[in-house]
């Protein structure tokens, strides 16, 4: 690791804690740093209450905390799995809408939603199908000559095939209930009480410490499948616990917070632009970097338009895409 | 992703829609209208045989009494509506002629031969698509959240279905009503108004920005034309760091949605931790509204303007009872004597008031 | 540690291989020769448990390789595929330091001891001044090279290289058969190495075994075994010995 990898991977970490500090300043109403530190402190230090604005209490600890703590989880979750499924699948272009992990979750949610009303708690439903999912994606590709072709082929067709089951649940609903599902769909931080965080967050949580507990596995698993077991590792039990955890995070994530398009993808290949390929510091600099990045495009969502909220899901995209090009054309060597 | 957008836009009415009318009347008796897309459509002067994709103007024509010339019924009245089974039993022996809002049963429709199409004006495309395929007039009308609209729209139902009269009695005690409720509140300062927040179409945050009732009934809608017309939306999705901000004084919540799919509620807002600060919510002063419901009702929106004005201004309406006073309505619109009575028991409108 | 063939079989589609009682000496180095399709790749697969095998048929010493668990087979046997490649360019050393895995638990991260280990390995076959460069900057025989050093990370007794010198020009197919025979001589390692070049097969091999058709023709000390009819009837084309300085040279 070069000096200037040491000197990013710091900066990488750092990100998150930088924005999530500042961001809990940025909003409908703008509360200096110095607020945001006494409102963060006044539970523990009740005299730090006197002379705050009456709703600065609210608005940092009621709505932007757990909001920002969302959006830290959902970020470092969905790019931690992505790297890891890039890693295992031996693809960098892998994410868990490729893997059909998205659309399957998208798929279980919307059916306990719209269906089953939820008495099935979405969480569930998400994960069953985001499963069911990535194993058909992988079951139909095992076996293939050019298996990272079949992959994406593969990928792509079982996500089409649940985007037509969503397609049939939005059919089947009444229009009142497809408000909610579409507006769910485009991705937003904002909605989930604590009720459905509680469940959400220690699954996104667990998942991500294990993948990233399992980091340097992470590349023995991206060695082709022979070398890997050359190597002594048993394939097929510790690629079904990546996949285990990968999907059980976007799954959680997904139930609460709809697609947020592109984090997994982007986000991994940014870090290995700035600190080389080595999962060791790829994965967990992707949770940093993950938590940082949709912190980052939710104060857009939370901050940009004066009342009324555009959806994060977009912002990730519209700020991920461009920026990601910028970088494929400014490197001039491939970086992976 | 056309079909998402679609979905976008369907309740979110689109604004900037031109005034229905009647442009001229041939010879023959046949009519020329203006619909609310700005179609000029020439409708033949007997209209004995209705289709309506619209469910708006499906429970006009009920009310109108026109209700046996339907010959087919679209989904929403068939499979999402709370009340049309009741005020129009008849209803279960049309055949289906739409399984979506863009998703129209042409070749049914056709075999229906129906004189005259009503569709809403979502997407002109297929209000368009719809005409030139079937060669039936398709009028496309809606009445946006906009009360006198809707009693323009009844004129104009009236007049392209020949019974007038009944309209007219139809039109003229919705707008009495109406206007008796304005007559009252006419002299409210604005700082005697309630800043309202309403909670619609199944999230906290989604609201709105322009709701005639409300402002009938002397409230003030806090997210009034937060996002300009031309985005040609009456509703919009706020921050909730701007309801906290407004502090409303009372917080109105979708109730035309089933108990069972509620997905807020007034409980649910009054423990939403984020929203514990609002005086609104200290106060309890969280109630359920009816809103739209596969757009509007009209005996819904007098009664809803009224309940309104009960709760916003209770001592100018001392002797309002919504359950009376929708029996009454109900009865007037629809001639059922218990009509409101069902759909109170659907919505749970009983436990509506609270303190 | 030496390897006993008992009794192994293998099928696929239009090809089995079947091998009866074969031996694989600790400290010497053992090439399989034969034509393309003799079924050498698979045995190598089967000895490394990359192909599913069944007990009873394949011995380490007295262990049935079939009942070892991948990280004990890991830890006895190293593979060294023809080729590696990959989408993410790892640095040389992150690369051979792979070669822990059997001895890193599964959410854990290799210790400096395994760091050193993996430098040691590099040093041994003379890339350690390479050790931060990208794998895919190599030459393909310097690759070759860090392909074995994950191997030695390993630490194995047994060491299987599949084809090393494929595609090499004489030099660096010369370097890595001396390295071969070194890690056979100086670390005691069994070492099996499949060829086609039977010059290379002669001069460096303790024991050649002869494959075609999914068995074993011939096997033994090169200078025991190695007659003209042998390779007729093996590669099924004239081939004369020549003898040169006490040692055989073929001639097609």
């Amino acid at each position: 690791m070069t000096k200037k990898q040491r000197a990013l991977g710091l900066l990488i970490v750092l990100f998150p804690f930088v924005a999530f500090f500042v961001s809990l300043s940025i909003g409908v109403v703008h509360i200096p740093l110095d607020g945001v530190l006494k409102s963060l402190l006044s539970p523990i230090f009740p005299s730090l209450k006197q002379g705050l604005p009456e709703n600065y209490l609210g608005i940092v600890l009621g709505v932007r905390l757990p909001r920002l703590l969302l959006a830290l989880l959902a970020g470092a979750g969905l790019s931690v799995s992505g790297a890891s499924l890039q890693a295992l699948s031996k693809n960098p272009l892998v994410n868990e809408y490729i893997l059909g992990i998205s659309s399957g979750a998208a798929f279980g949610a919307s059916l306990s939603i719209v269906i089953f009303r939820q008495s099935f708690p979405p969480q569930i439903s998400a994960f069953v199908f985001a499963v069911a999912a990535v194993m058909i994606v992988l079951l139909i590709s095992r076996n293939s000559d050019s298996p990272i072709v079949s992959l994406l082929l593969t990928g792509i067709i079982v996500s089409a095939f649940f985007s037509a089951l969503l397609s049939l649940v939005e059919f089947f609903a009444s229009p009142y209930a497809l408000q909610g599902l579409f507006y769910w769909l485009m991705g937003n931080l904002g909605w989930p009480g604590w009720g459905a965080l509680s469940i959400s967050l220690p699954l996104t949580a667990v998942g991500t410490a294990g993948l990233i507990l399992m980091r340097w596995r992470m590349n023995v698993l991206s060695m082709s499948d022979e070398e890997a077991r050359s190597l002594g590792v048993n394939i097929r039990r510790e690629k079904l616990m990546v996949i285990f955890l990968a999907t059980l995070v976007t799954a959680a994530v997904t139930s609460v917070a709809g697609i947020i398009g592109w984090v997994g993808l982007i986000v991994p290949h940014l870090v290995r632009m700035m600190v080389g390929v080595d999962n060791r510091r790829v994965v967990p600099l992707s949770a940093a970097m993950g938590a940082g990045y949709l912190i980052l495009a939710d104060d857009l969502a939370r901050g940009l338009a004066s009342s009324f909220e555009i959806p994060v899901g977009i912002f990730t995209s519209l700020i991920g895409i461009p920026f990601f090009i910028l970088l494929l054309r400014k490197s001039k060597r491939i970086w992976l | 992703m056309k079909k998402r957008l679609f979905v976008l836009v369907f309740p979110a009415l689109l604004a900037g829609l031109a005034s229905p009318s009647v442009l001229s009347t041939a010879q023959s008796g046949d009519l020329t209208v203006k619909d609310s897309l700005d179609r000029t459509v020439v409708i033949p002067a007997k209209v004995k045989r209705i289709v309506s994709i619209q469910s708006e103007i499906t429970r006009l024509i009920v009310a109108l009494g026109a209700g046996d010339d339907l010959v087919g019924i679209d989904y929403t009245m068939r499979l999402h509506d709370h009340l049309f089974k009741h005020i129009y039993p008849e209803e279960s022996r049309l055949p289906l002629v739409s399984m979506a809002e863009n998703n129209v049963n042409l070749e049914t429709v056709v075999s229906l031969k129906p004189d005259i199409i009503f569709a809403s004006p979502f997407e002109r495309q297929i209000v368009d698509a719809i005409q030139r395929k079937t060669r039936i007039p398709v009028v496309a009308l809606a009445s946006l959240g906009d009360v006198s609209k809707l009693a323009d729209e009844m004129r104009l139902v009236g007049r392209i279905l020949g019974r007038e009269r009944r309209a007219e009695e139809l039109s003229a005690y919705f707008t009495g009503a109406v206007g008796l409720v304005r007559e009252r509140l006419k002299d409210v300062p604005r700082d005697k108004r309630p800043r309202v927040y309403m909670s619609f179409w199944g999230f906290l945050t989604r609201t709105p920005i322009h709701y005639d009732p409300v402002e009938i009934a002397a409230g003030l809608n806090l997210a009034e034309k937060i996002i300009p017309d031309v985005l040609g939306s009456v509703g919009t999705m706020v921050k909730i760091e701007q309801i906290i901000l407004w502090d409303p004084d009372l917080i109105l919540v979708h109730g035309n949605y089933l108990p069972k799919e509620r997905t807020v509620t007034v409980e649910s807002v009054l423990k939403d931790s984020r929203l514990a600060s609002l005086s609104s919510v200290r106060s309890k002063r969280v109630f359920y509204t009816f809103g739209f419901w596969n757009w509007w009702d009209i005996a819904e929106v007098l009664l809803e303007t009224e309940y309104l004005a009960h709760l916003f201004h209770p001592d100018r309406f001392p002797e309002f009872d919504l359950g009376r006073r929708g029996d009454a309505i109900y009865k007037k619109f629809y001639g059922l004597d218990d009509g409101f009575a069902k759909l109170s028991a659907i919505l749970r409108c009983d436990e509506w008031v609270h303190d | 540690m030496s390897i006993w063939v008992k009794d192994l079989r293998f099928d696929y589609r239009n090809f089995s291989l079947h091998i009866q009682n074969l031996r694989f000496e600790a400290a010497k180095l053992t090439s399989i020769v034969g034509p393309n399709g003799a079924g050498k790749t698979t045995l190598l697969k089967c000895l490394c448990a990359i192909l599913p095998i069944a007990r009873d048929s394949l011995f380490l010493d007295r262990r049935d390789i079939a009942l070892l668990s991948a990280e004990e087979r890991a830890r006895l046997i190293a593979y060294v595929p023809q080729e590696h490649s990959s989408a993410f360019n790892y640095a040389v050393q992150d690369f051979v330091l792979m070669g822990r895995a059997a001895y890193v638990s599964l959410f854990s991260t290799p210790s400096a001891a395994d760091v050193e280990i993996a430098l040691e390995a590099l040093e041994y076959v003379g890339l350690r001044r390479y050790a931060a460069r990208p794998y895919f900057e190599l030459s393909s025989g310097e690759r070759r090279l860090v392909l074995i050093a994950r191997a030695l990370a390993q630490k194995s007794d047994i060491l299987i290289l599949d084809e090393p010198t494929s595609f090499l020009d004489p030099k660096h197919e010369t370097e890595l058969m001396d390295l071969a025979r070194r890690l056979a001589v100086e670390k005691k390692k069994t070492v099996l190495v499949t060829l086609h070049n039977l010059d290379m097969a002669v001069k460096y091999s303790d024991v050649i075994v002869f494959m075609k058709k999914g068995g074993v023709v011939a096997g033994g000390s090169p200078d025991d075994i190695l007659t003209e009819p042998l390779l007729e009837s093996v590669y099924e084309i004239k081939m004369n010995i020549l003898r040169h300085d006490g040692r055989k040279f073929i001639v097609k």
